[in-house]
């Protein structure tokens, strides 16, 4: 048993720990709310004194953010939803079925996983004009779902493999035909893994900058990666505007985690485990 | 699994030919294939065929008058030579590689710190950590990366203030961006702040899958700590330790992003490493093919520290079913 001095040690290293992971949150949300002039001072201001909402107003009413937005929202989403589709139609052969040529998929989608996104920019360039699809969602959207798919395939096959295979048999017993028992049992066990899979993906997406920043020309056809630089210029850093822009675009993505933040941690667990 | 039940999603086991029609049999045998069809498709037209290109560019002169011109001039080995001849090369190579290493070092072992930590923490400040990972896990790169240039800033940075508060004077005004060490110092802990969750939360989660009654016969049997960590949390969290030592290296290895917005590999250069040194030959000096020959000695250099794992796992792959 824990005595109480160590029991009293513990809880400071673990707070100490939060607020050192937790600071870089803290000091982008209060520099958001900060005035201008209170931003460039010297004087140390660990604790705001005066606050401001002026920051948000303006990133906010900056030309074109809901543009950029929407934009970032279709091709995310649209990014994830797609690899979900051909992840999950990949996972339930992989984890369930024996057929030759397996070995040389479960290759394929490793060393998908190596390759650097950078390094496949001038032919992903090449394709995309040749497609007439420079200047479109759908370009950034096949990227994005083909950079998210090896892992959406890799971790929903560890899902396919938790769910018991006694289960799916014994519905088959009770006169479910296969697809009957992929849509009453499977799909609904698969539900948590699903959405843990897809923040992955969701995360990459939202991110990227590099391929939305050379294919979309056309300023109006931003994301909002993009659309965050543009605090930057050649005269200076709006770092009030910059943090308040970066405010917003991590609530989306905030918001996801911290709803599916439990299933996550199992999904990668038994994505693992089951190796 | 290692029963031999009958499962009549397994084609392999399916009753003798005779026994069914001849239709249904075939049908059972193209069914992976045609599941596995779409990513197959999506894998090799969005990623195996532009890899290859990426190889057959690797050996042509392709500049900006090359791609527009829609010219094919072959060179050979030339780029490679180019590129292996740059004494830079090995410089920004060794580079990238330690600092790989360093990265997923610590990531790693402070993931797994916080791991047992957090299994030894009463709930409420259990939560309140856990909160702080995830908010840390979840900020998207580039707001992260903002946030931390903030931070370090010359001037206004938090950092310097709080060091100056702290009596030392020195760092009014100091600049962490000088020299290529601290620059890539700055880096790593941003890349730090954002990956030691993933990996604490997923060793966390194999350090309670290690049932609390092989903890209570540890210490019955008067295990010191470090003997119970080792006989009964170890074993738990080996093999997901392996795992997101993988998946850091590939990270890792690969960042971009981070290290091209806070100073674009400077100062001189001094933390450029292997993607950035493709994002400056490629996509801002326009010589693809040098470009290509980089990222394919990138890709060669990461096949060959990850060879060992992928070899397991895709023949634990074959032996499993």
């Amino acid at each position: 048993m824990k005595t109480r001095s160590q029991r009293m040690a513990l809880s400071a290293a673990g707070l100490v720990v939060a607020l050192l992971f937790f600071f870089p949150t803290y000091w982008m949300l209060t520099t958001a709310l900060k005035k201008p002039g209170d931003i460039l001072s010297t004087d140390y201001d660990l604790i705001p004194f005066s606050a401001t909402v002026d920051n948000f107003t303006t990133a906010i009413t900056k030309p074109g953010f809901t543009t950029f937005l929407t934009n970032s929202l279709i091709v995310t989403l649209g990014a994830v939803a797609c690899a979900l589709v051909a992840g999950l139609l990949a996972a339930v052969p992989l984890a369930r079925m024996r057929f030759s040529g397996r070995r040389g998929f479960v290759l394929l989608v490793l060393v998908a996983q190596l390759a650097p996104l950078e390094a496949l920019f001038v032919p992903m360039y090449l394709i995309m004009r040749d497609a007439n699809l420079l200047d479109t969602l759908p370009s950034l959207l096949l990227v994005y779902m083909a950079f998210t798919l090896p892992f959406t395939i890799w971790t929903l096959r560890g899902f396919v493999k938790g769910i018991p295979i006694e289960l799916e048999e014994a519905a088959m017993v009770d006169g479910c035909g296969r697809w009957g028992v992929f849509r009453r049992v499977t799909l609904p066990l698969l539900g948590p893994g699903l959405v843990a899979t897809s923040v992955f993906g969701f995360v990459t997406a939202w991110n990227e900058f590099l391929y939305a920043l050379v294919f979309m020309r056309d300023q109006s056809k931003q994301t909002l990666p993009v659309w965050l630089s543009s605090f930057r210029t050649a005269f200076g850093t709006d770092w009030g505007g910059i943090m308040a822009a970066s405010v917003i675009y991590a609530l989306p993505a905030l918001v996801f985690f911290m709803l599916v933040q439990r299933k996550l941690v199992a999904g990668t667990t038994a994505g693992a485990v089951k190796g | 699994m290692t029963a031999p039940t009958v499962n009549p999603l397994r084609p392999a086991e399916a009753p003798p030919r005779a026994a069914r029609p001849q239709r249904r049999f075939t049908a059972q045998r193209a069914a992976p294939y045609l599941m596995l069809a779409p990513a197959v498709v999506i894998l090799v037209a969005l990623l195996g065929w532009p890899a290859l290109q990426v190889l057959g560019i690797s050996f042509r002169r392709l500049d900006l008058g090359e791609l527009i011109r829609g010219e094919i001039v072959w060179v050979g080995f030339d780029n490679y030579r180019e590129v292996l001849s740059d004494p830079e090369f090995w410089v920004i190579g060794l580079r990238t590689v330690l600092f790989t290493g360093a990265c997923v070092l610590a990531t790693v072992g402070i993931g797994l710190g916080i791991a047992v930590l957090m299994r030894h923490l009463d709930a409420p400040v259990r939560i309140a950590l856990q909160v702080a990972l995830v908010l840390a896990w979840a900020t998207p790169i580039i707001a992260t990366t903002t946030v931390f240039q903030w931070m370090f800033d010359q001037q206004y940075g938090i950092l310097n203030k709080t060091l100056v508060a702290l009596g030392f004077d020195g760092f009014a005004g100091y600049s962490w961006f000088t020299s290529g060490v601290s620059t890539l110092s700055v880096i790593g802990l941003l890349i730090l702040w954002q990956a030691v969750p993933f990996v604490a939360f997923t060793l966390y989660a194999g350090l309670l899958g290690a049932s609390k009654d092989l903890y209570e016969a540890a210490s019955i049997d008067g295990a010191t700590p470090l003997q119970a960590f080792r006989a009964v949390s170890w074993p738990a969290v080996r093999p997901l330790l392996t795992m997101v030592t993988f998946l850091s290296v590939l990270w890792d290895f690969k960042v971009f992003t981070q290290i091209w917005a806070l100073k674009q590999g400077g100062p001189d250069g001094e933390s450029t490493t292997l993607p950035v040194l493709l994002y400056l030959k490629g996509i801002s000096g326009s010589h693809f093919g040098v470009a290509s020959a980089v990222a394919v000695l990138m890709l060669l250099i990461l096949v060959g520290v990850t060879w060992r794992y992928m070899r397991l796992l895709v023949r634990s792959q074959e032996t499993e079913l």
